[in-house]
């Protein structure tokens, strides 16, 4: 393998980018805690400041001139380090994606950050922070068209958006609003009050003091807690919660749009961060396709991918859709081969015994919390009452767990308030395996457990409680279903 | 289904004497301090430690080494264990991306081995088989590598 030469620097608009996001904490803090404690006083910390400033902006020129790259024959190459030196070569076959970010900081300086993967998940295998976007833009063209064995794509100008390829999903602003609308959320309102209590000893108040709240609602509110106050509170907070949740939305999904080119979709969105991502379609691994009671009413949907290697969103399971109607899902679906929307012949329910197992292995922690409950406030035991509602719950949730082998995709189906249903196509299945725990033995009940590429703990599909014999015949159906198919591979790197 | 070679049984039983044991001195340590103030009768915490290293060095291991099995055909391993949750995990020989074959001071004390396969899953991305005699073990390796070359890549 030839050796690249590491002939190129970032942009040097990267010391000043750097510089100003680190000022903000290392220039005011420290300056500002000498102010405070000691008897330096304002002029004291502003001579602190500019020395803080001059030490951080030569260290961040060292850090900016020791670091070189440069696109060799086979490899990237890149060298960085102070005082360590390391030298770090990427061959071209093994670079996946090369992600380009950029936050509304480096937009401003006409910068973007490229990340260069491999798949091999570390984080900060190839990042290069920061080039200006023309040259980003060249890198990209040229690990495409050296790495994959693509066709060479054309130059692409400087300071200038790349053609579009095959728009597949696209989300204008009405879409977008309605998206955030349904993002409605209490969170940022919690998270106002983590804001307050981490600043709580700048604040002349005490957040936390009920009397004070009670108090200034007894100032405002002359008749106290009328219906009409209460409802003004209720009206508040909902209306705080829909704009942070359009807030949100706009700002991370605007300009959506996810397009093929070749054999890669490409996906673009944000309004102050633009990013664009790369996902090789045959790096997918499994769909799956989230909905909730209200979005599944209206008939939106989001569908997400499970690609090998770290994606740029949620590690590895980039949104290829996030609110889309069945038709465009399909449109997405459609070109990721083995994938296809659930067939119109309903997917299977899992035994009726999950109900019974399901509200019976909560039954236990249920009845301890509140009889603990209880040692303090004897009403509590009133909330005993309530334990019906667990088998209520356990069926709401068997009616929405479901589960179907069509050939050569599995489904899976799960959850009430989160409805998740996964599209697992069998080449894709590193293994599974059966387990029974002592209720189940005695009911009869298995759970199927399928260990995909790029699974998490919290999103893997799982069958919990099928009939022990449905169980195994699944199981055996897997095992003759994937030789049966054996033939196409997914995109496991060996 | 195949079980496994009897030297995991004895490295289980020396792993659950080793752990009653040290429960053990702790409770004997235990009981001696809280006798000074409490009205404790003599081996009221050494008993029940006692009882539990019984447990753990002699009932615990045999019932857990019956439970484990392994079975290997032309497509998949199988794997077998548990006692309280029982798991049976399939393993298709094509998805394997690598195997290690391990061993342990305590594994070469009883002469055992531990075959370890690798999949590209992030779940479960390591399938062990503890208790293979070494030529067992070596044997299986040979056998899934020639399955991994065979497959196109």
């Amino acid at each position: 393998m030839s050796e690249g030469a590491a002939d190129r620097r970032l942009h040097p608009g990267t010391i000043a980018l750097r510089f100003i996001k680190e000022a903000p904490s290392t220039l005011v803090a420290l300056p500002a805690a000498l102010a405070f404690t000691s008897k330096a006083g304002l002029t004291g910390a502003l001579f602190l400041a500019a020395a803080l400033a001059a030490a951080l902006l030569f260290f961040k020129w060292l850090a900016w001139r020791r670091f070189r790259y440069g696109v060799g024959a086979a490899e990237i190459v890149i060298e960085s380090g102070i005082l360590n030196r390391n030298r770090r070569s990427i061959p071209f076959g093994r670079i996946q994606d090369v992600d380009i970010e950029r936050t509304f900081l480096a937009r401003l300086f006409g910068l973007a950050k490229v990340r260069i993967e491999t798949g091999a998940g570390g984080k900060d295998e190839g990042l290069l922070d920061s080039v200006s976007i023309g040259e980003a833009r060249r890198l990209r063209e040229t690990v495409r068209a050296r790495g994959a064995g693509t066709a060479p794509a054309p130059e692409v100008a400087d300071e200038q958006t790349e053609e579009p390829g095959d728009v597949l999903f696209e989300m204008d602003l009405p879409r977008l609003l309605l998206f955030g609308l349904f993002s409605f959320s209490l969170v940022y309102i919690a998270g106002l009050f983590a804001f307050l209590q981490t600043f709580d000893r700048f604040l002349p108040f005490d957040v936390y003091d009920p009397a004070r709240w009670v108090g200034l609602a007894d100032e405002y509110l002359p008749h106290r807690w009328t219906p009409g106050a209460i409802g003004a509170v209720l009206l508040l907070a909902t209306l705080i919660g829909f704009v942070a949740g359009i807030a949100r939305t706009v700002s991370r999904d605007f300009g959506f749009r996810l397009s093929l080119e070749g054999d890669r979709f490409r996906r673009e969105r944000g309004l102050f961060t633009r990013s664009e991502a790369v996902i090789a379609r045959r790096r997918v691994q499994l769909a799956e396709i989230q909905s909730g009671p209200l979005r599944a009413l209206f008939g939106w949907s989001a569908l997400s991918f499970q690609t090998l290697g770290a994606g740029t969103d949620r590690g590895g399971h980039p949104s290829a859709a996030p609110f889309a109607t069945r038709a465009e899902i399909e449109r997405v679906l459609e070109e990721v081969p083995p994938l296809r929307p659930p067939p119109p012949p309903e997917l299977a329910p899992v035994s009726q015994r999950h109900i019974l197992r399901s509200s019976a292995a909560r039954l236990a922690p249920a009845i301890a919390a509140i009889v603990a409950l209880s040692a303090w406030q004897r009403p509590a035991l009133w909330l005993l009452g309530l334990l019906p509602l667990l088998a209520v719950a356990a069926a709401l949730e068997r009616r929405f767990h479901r589960y179907a082998l069509a050939g050569d995709l599995l489904l899976v189906s799960r959850g009430v308030w989160r409805r998740r249903l996964w599209l697992v196509p069998l080449a894709s299945v590193q293994c599974w395996s059966l387990s029974r725990g002592p209720l189940q033995r005695r009911l009869g009940l298995a759970t199927l457990s399928i260990d995909t590429a790029g699974a998490s703990m919290l999103n893997a599909p799982r069958i919990v409680d099928l009939r022990a014999g449905d169980a195994a015949a699944l199981a055996a159906e897997l095992s003759r279903a994937r030789s049966r198919h054996s033939g196409r591979k997914s995109g496991t790197e060996r | 289904m195949t079980p496994l070679e009897r030297g995991l049984l004895r490295q289980m039983q020396i792993r659950g004497a080793v752990a009653g044991m040290a429960l053990l001195v702790a409770a004997a340590i235990g009981e001696r301090l809280l006798r000074e103030t409490l009205p404790l009768a003599p081996g009221s915490l050494i008993l029940p430690a006692f009882l539990l290293l019984a447990y753990l060095a002699l009932w615990a291991p045999s019932r857990r080494y019956r439970a484990w099995g392994y079975r290997m055909d032309e497509e998949e391993l199988q794997v077998r264990r548990g006692v309280w949750v029982q798991v049976h995990t399939v393993v298709p020989l094509g998805h394997v991306q690598h195997i290690d074959v391990s061993q342990g001071p305590l594994e070469r004390a009883v002469g055992i081995c531990s075959l370890v396969l690798h999949t590209a899953g992030t779940l479960h991305s390591q399938i062990v088989v503890p208790g293979l005699a070494r030529a067992t073990a070596e044997h299986i390796r040979d056998e899934i590598r020639g399955r991994i070359r065979e497959q196109p890549a």
